[in-house]
């Protein structure tokens, strides 16, 4: 090779990722950038840009992370490749609620799109739980999730948890809020319309049209009536609702309640005794990814698994689909409270550094395998989603008005 | 008051159709033991084969032309019994009369038209449920509500729409439950009407067929589907059959041509189905093809389901023809 014509500075090598920002951390970059020695871009979107984009226009990203309930829209565009699990060195440590639907054959595994039933590439070229030697996705981050409320005006829990119920409850009347995205939110609202009697689905993962008619009319009534103060759309929109407090109940997720200021212990997580609406995000291969840009890709995939970015996951209440890896990289007083559910032993911090946890406090709905052996239902494309997203964009956009 | 003459176009087409070939038959170019069979026929007087069916039937009520052991009829009254020639009509000089080829012409804007408006309503189904305005569609197409009222009976007859409990003309939603009931349809009536196509299929197009999709020419599953009905399922005897056929699968191709209008790229598991399809049917092996056809039709409908939750990224078209209003 001739020396002399080449650059004076070699050009360093980019990885451009495109998710959300329930992984896209500017501290999870850094620290991939510091072990793996090359440039990571990331492209942070809210889920319905972010999906939409990542079908659209797949030459614009390398990794795509997200949840595996848009897999439905992303994977059968074509615009991702299978992964193979033998490139995946960690792949034996990655839990069963991912691999196997629940984290043990007697527990319930939720209504809708457990990652299981998205996670194999079928011969067909379809995604099944049948286990084969490609995926979809790497499965990562995940969680559960239920909705915040006031104990100004809920009160306390007490031993049995709380109800979705509360969700549409006629005391938090004008205070109300629900996430914008529609394989989330419709989902949210749902829950609380069974748990208040209100209606009855058959399977509240795959609802047929009746039921989202039956759903969407009695949201519009209640609209009507003056019970929402908005929708929110990223966590921040979330957060600003309570800290102006102008909602008394609504859709929340986990990271959020480390960001409440002066509204922490007056706003808090509840555990619902009809169980958690679940999910479970990851990491796909573009379709374009080829040679030395995949082998790229692959690094970055093995490297989600090697712990220290599930540490971080950790500190925003998310978990990590091979904990054992995790632990090493959290403290023993970290590790307790996120995943055994033990009160905190001190202050811990988040993330970004500032603390989220107080000590004495205790997670709600306590240990890992307590949180995820409740889970009622998974965010979900369902069958009817062209017909239910449609209605509940309308449904969100009339949130914008006044009520009559 | 005299009667008004009926002016050219306004006749139903059947009759059009039928005078033609009353024209051929009597003239004698025509000879008997010809038969005439719906598609060719339909091809060369530019139109849908229902009318061509309805006019054969005419005609043989007529004693112009009978029934016989084979597909279509025999010119002749079937006193004799003249060995079947099955030529196509142009060989026999086959004449269509001036008056009858601009009642045709009239009739071909007719088609041009109503195709139009079908592929609007069929498409706007995937946004949801619409009104059809009547006086809007004849406002917006330039036509009298007569012509409206005609175009809108046959999308009724079709299948695209239907009167609601207030009588007015609904189409769509076109929702998961559509979809699966329609291939539901599909895997009952398609393998039927293979098995009685069987002894009809011409195996030279079937091994063009296969030597295109093997040498890429055609990768377009749309286009496939399309070849699978028309060299296949069109060849079976039972018209009524095929006609159902092909009104189920109107609102499945207007949901793909969205989705690919949108760029969604082909699917290679689905074109090398086609190619194995095309091959058993080609081999004659049909207990096998029909199988192989429920399979592909089982696949077909589970990527359908989850090709239509993408149609929920595609934002309704501003440009939505006026005489279709949003039911929420």
């Amino acid at each position: 090779m001739n020396r002399l014509a080449s650059p004076p500075h070699k050009k360093r090598r980019l990885l451009r990722v495109r998710g959300t920002d329930v992984t896209l951390l500017a501290q999870v970059r850094n620290m991939a950038v510091a072990d793996l020695g090359f440039d990571i871009e990331h492209e942070s979107l809210d889920f319905l840009t972010c999906q939409h984009r990542a079908a659209v226009d797949p030459q614009g990203y390398d990794i795509y992370e997200q949840c595996f309930h848009n897999l439905d829209i992303v994977w059968y565009w074509g615009a991702l490749q299978p992964i193979q699990t033998d490139r995946i060195t960690q792949w034996d440590d990655i839990g069963d609620l991912a691999k196997a639907g629940g984290i043990s054959k007697y527990t319930w595994h939720g209504h809708g799109d457990a990652p299981m039933r998205k996670l194999y590439v079928q011969p067909d070229g379809t995604l099944g739980p049948h286990p084969m030697s490609t995926i979809s996705m790497l499965p990562t981050a995940h969680n559960v999730d239920s909705f915040g409320f006031d104990r100004r005006l809920f009160g306390d829990e007490g031993p049995e948890g709380s109800s979705w119920a509360w969700l549409l409850d006629r005391r938090a009347r004008g205070r109300i809020a629900l996430v914008d995205e529609p394989a989330i939110g419709i989902f949210d609202a749902a829950l609380a319309a069974e748990a208040n009697g209100d209606l009855t689905f058959q399977d509240i993962g795959n609802m047929t049209v009746d039921e989202i008619d039956s759903l969407m009319a009695l949201l519009e009534t209640l609209r009507q009536q003056g019970f929402f103060v908005g929708s929110w759309l990223s966590p921040d929109e979330a957060e600003a609702f309570i800290q102006a407090d102008r909602v008394s109940v609504q859709s929340m997720w986990s990271p959020s309640y480390g960001n409440l200021g002066e509204m922490t212990g007056i706003f808090r997580e509840s555990v619902p005794r009809e169980g958690y609406r679940a999910w479970h995000g990851g990491a796909s291969l573009a379709r374009h990814l080829t040679g030395a840009k995949l082998d790229m890709a692959y690094e970055y995939l093995n490297w989600w698994l090697t712990g220290p970015a599930g540490a971080l996951m950790a500190r925003q209440g998310h978990y990590m689909t091979n904990s054992k890896g995790v632990r090493e990289y959290l403290s023993p007083e970290e590790w307790g409270y996120w995943y055994d559910g033990d009160p905190a032993r001190c202050d811990l911090k988040g993330p970004d550094g500032r603390i989220v946890v107080r000590t004495g406090q205790r997670r709600p709905g306590g240990a890992y395998r307590e949180r995820v052996s409740r889970i009622a239902l998974w965010n979900t494309v369902m069958d009817e989603y062209n017909y239910a997203a449609r209605a509940w964009k309308r449904f969100i956009r009339s949130l914008g008005s006044p009520a009559s | 008051m005299s009667p008004k003459p009926t002016p050219p176009g306004q006749a139903p087409l059947y009759e059009t159709i039928s005078s033609v070939l009353r024209h051929n038959i009597r003239s004698g170019r025509l000879p008997d033991g010809f038969v005439l069979i719906e598609g060719p026929i339909a091809k060369l007087m530019q139109t849908s084969r229902a009318p061509v069916q309805a006019s054969l039937r005419m005609l043989n009520a007529e004693g112009l032309i009978h029934r016989f052991r084979g597909r279509g009829y025999l010119v002749g009254d079937g006193q004799t019994n003249p060995a079947p020639i099955r030529r196509p009509l142009e060989e026999f000089g086959f004449e269509i009369p001036h008056i009858s080829r601009s009642a045709l012409a009239v009739r071909g804007t007719w088609q041009r038209v109503y195709d139009k408006v079908e592929a609007e309503i069929a498409s706007c189904q995937i946004f949801g449920e619409f009104r059809v305005i009547e006086t809007e569609l004849a406002n917006h197409l330039g036509v009298s509500r007569t012509v409206a009222r005609d175009v809108l009976s046959r999308l009724n007859e079709r299948g695209l729409i239907r009167k609601g409990a207030t009588s007015h003309w609904l189409a769509g939603p076109l929702t998961a439950r559509t979809l699966r009931e329609k291939f539901e349809l599909r895997s009952i009536m398609e393998p039927a009407a293979l098995i009685q196509a069987a002894d009809h299929i011409d195996h030279a197009q079937i091994v063009e067929i296969s030597q295109q999709i093997d040498s890429g020419k055609v990768k377009d599953s749309a286009e496939l589907d399309d070849a699978l009905m028309r060299l296949c399922f069109e060849r079976a005897p039972n018209s009524a059959l095929v006609e159902i056929i092909s009104n189920n699968r109107l609102l499945l191709s207007a949901m793909d041509k969205a989705l690919s209008d949108l760029g969604l790229p082909e699917d290679p598991v689905a074109q090398d189905q086609y190619r194995i399809l095309f091959e058993l049917i080609g081999s004659r092996q049909t207990d096998a093809a029909t199988a192989y056809l429920k399979e592909h039709l089982r696949i077909l409908s589970f990527k359908s389901l989850a090709r239509l939750k993408i149609v929920a990224l595609i934002p309704e078209s501003e440009s939505r023809p006026p005489y279709l209003i949003p039911v929420h």
